[in-house]
């Protein structure tokens, strides 16, 4: 769980942290790569929703370069499939997530990221 | 070209029986022709109902998904008595001459509301001997079946439910239906495969099988799409979504409800169970009025069931009193059901992608509720499709279902509404609309009884039945909100 397309759509959302506040940083993160069936128009479909570098970033924290730095124009099958795995194979199960912004940390247990906030977080 | 199909409907959640079959039409893209201008003047209180479309297999089609459809034919004839029906199917010739010759074949024969003695089943499938079938008759691998079903109305309608005297006779006959089986309905058994009590994790809060299924089908769930539920619990409807297909979100402001006990999440070893565990794209622990969504217009579907405040409280980050001085972790305080509702209407506009739909529950006080209930919800280019009724007596649910017809960007709500009150009323001139479901845990707890209500002691529910029902849906109440489950770790 935590999966990096989930890491790509969670910011620092804590009081007044409202710039710099993502991607969250990756650490002390355990991974575990689990399959999953490759459905080509999710991936397709899914590509306007993410930041791109901040997925290839993540990605190559995690030891899988097979995204270019850049977002390519001509979108092909072989492009998709890694893609896919990016997205929704790599699975974080423990670590934390940091912003880089104001540092909060939330922890991921078990798959499970604790993005509550504290009072004094919350406007 | 449009043929007439006969379907038999499961006699329960008659209201949700149209909306489920317009959905499920609209995800395959089939024409229905009910044969009325307004589908509200429809009787749902009826199991059977003739209607057109274009083909054989979209029929299949529905009978697949629909949870509500028992089974669909050919329709070939119908009648108020026999001697119509008869006549009716010598006119409809044209549709069952080809199975004359050689086709082999064997009867059901069928009643609503009655059983037929069997000496008088064997009496109506002779009486269509003039159709001369020359075919065998083979019980067990017939390549037709036809069906004929009797309908019976209650006399006594207060009656529902009970077991009616021997003696009483069958009630009113009000009609023959005969046609051909295409398919039973093959969704109706998915109540049992997510069956509650079959499941390897589950709460105090669980939604029931054929509900969340209903649900399921009200969002369009199928491969590819992207569902999310802001308050998954136990995440009931995540398996039946995601089983049609769909890829699931969920999040809950108490972790404890997704886990469980042990290392493995308790919502993934259900979804193990239904082979979907894969399905479930994540889960997160946040108060969805402080969510961490970095954008919107991210989802196909936003499906949940809200907190109403009687058996699970809602609950939002942020302190009932200034000061506290409990060991920390982040206070929560009670978050009122009228302004949960606009709020998550909000919320959704900003979620969703244009058309996507959110489907979610409202408890409302029946005598209370009224239209404008519903419609205070919305906001601009949020627009309802389907209101059903699940109804426990003086209480029930609404299954409400809005779709966003706006393509325009709209920013993420603000999660401030005001829920609307007495003293706000007093201070406009014209006074402000309150919603029956305003403060339904206050009103639930008093029994609904009004202030100047004659009957010191109402119950909270109004008929066995009804409170049969709702003790289902609200398990043992007690007022205090404690999570039963089960470790502590958040």
């Amino acid at each position: 769980m935590v999966r990096l397309i989930t890491h790509n759509l969670l910011a620092c959302h804590a009081k007044g942290c409202t710039s710099n506040n993502f991607p969250l940083k990756l650490q002390d993160v355990a991974i575990e790569v689990r399959e999953a069936e490759f459905n080509p128009d999710f991936v397709r479909g899914f590509l306007p929703r993410l930041e791109w570098k901040a997925l290839v970033q993540a990605a190559r924290e995690l030891g899988d370069t097979s995204l270019p730095e850049e977002m390519p124009e001509m979108v092909d099958d072989g492009f998709l499939k890694n893609l896919h795995h990016v997205l929704l194979e790599i699975h974080i199960d423990e670590g934390a997530m940091i912003c880089p912004n104001c540092g909060h940390t939330y922890p991921i247990s078990n798959g499970i990221p604790n993005m509550l906030l504290a009072e004094h977080e919350i406007g | 070209m449009t043929s007439q199909y006969l379907f038999v409907f499961a006699q329960a959640h008659a209201e949700f029986r149209i909306p489920e079959l317009l959905s499920i039409a609209e995800l395959y893209s089939i024409s229905i022709q009910f044969g009325v201008e307004d589908l509200s003047k429809l009787d749902v209180s009826r199991p059977f109902m003739v209607l057109g479309l274009d083909s054989e297999e979209d029929a299949r089609k529905l009978a697949r998904r629909c949870i509500l459809i028992k089974s669909v034919h050919d329709f070939w004839a119908s009648g108020s008595t026999y001697e119509e029906l008869h006549d009716c199917t010598r006119r409809n010739q044209h549709l069952w001459q080809k199975y004359v010759k050689d086709t082999s074949f064997k009867f059901r024969v069928d009643a609503h509301n009655h059983s037929i003695p069997q000496r008088r089943q064997r009496d109506v499938m002779e009486s269509f001997d003039y159709m001369n079938f020359l075919g065998e008759i083979n019980m067990k691998a017939a390549e037709i079946e036809l069906c004929v079903y009797e309908e019976c109305m209650y006399t006594y309608p207060d009656k529902h439910g009970t077991t009616r005297h021997k003696l009483e006779g069958d009630g009113q006959f009000i009609a023959v239906y005969f046609g051909k089986l295409i398919e039973e309905g093959t969704a109706r058994p998915l109540l049992t495969k997510f069956d509650v009590k079959k499941r390897s994790y589950f709460g105090n809060t669980s939604m029931e099988a054929e509900i969340s299924l209903l649900m399921a089908n009200q969002t369009l769930a199928s491969p590819g799409k992207l569902v999310y539920d802001p308050f998954i619990g136990t995440g009931s409807m995540a398996y039946t979504t995601a089983y049609f297909g769909a890829y699931v979100y969920g999040s809950d402001i108490d972790g404890r409800q997704m886990r469980g006990k042990g290392s493995t999440p308790g919502i993934l070893r259900a979804a193990s169970q239904y082979g979907v565990a894969e399905r479930i794209m994540d889960l997160c622990t946040f108060d969805v009025t402080r969510n961490p969504w970095r954008c919107g217009e991210m989802f196909d579907a936003i499906i949940t069931d809200p907190p109403y405040g009687v058996r699970a409280g809602a609950k939002r980050l942020g302190r009932k009193k200034p000061f506290d001085d409990q060991p920390y972790i982040p206070p929560t305080k009670p978050y009122e059901l009228s302004a949960l509702a606009v709020d998550l209407v909000c919320l959704a506009r900003y979620m969703l992608k244009p058309g996507g739909r959110l489907v979610f529950f409202l408890p409302t006080v029946n005598e209370d509720y009224a239209e404008i209930d519903i419609h205070s919800l919305l906001c601009d280019g949020m627009e309802i499709v389907a209101n059903s009724l699940q109804d426990f007596g003086s209480w029930g649910r609404r299954l409400i279902t809005v779709k966003k017809t706006t393509a325009e960007k709209f920013p993420p709500p603000t999660f401030d509404t005001v829920p609307a009150s007495a003293d706000a009323t007093a201070a406009f001139d014209t006074p402000q609309h309150i919603p029956a479901h305003k403060d339904f845990r206050e009103k639930y707890f008093q029994g609904f009884k009004k202030e100047d209500a004659d009957k010191p002691e109402a119950s909270p529910v109004g008929n066995v039945a009804g409170s049969l029902a709702a003790l289902r849906i609200l398990g043992d109440v007690t007022p205090n909100e404690q999570t039963t489950v089960l470790d502590r770790s958040l």
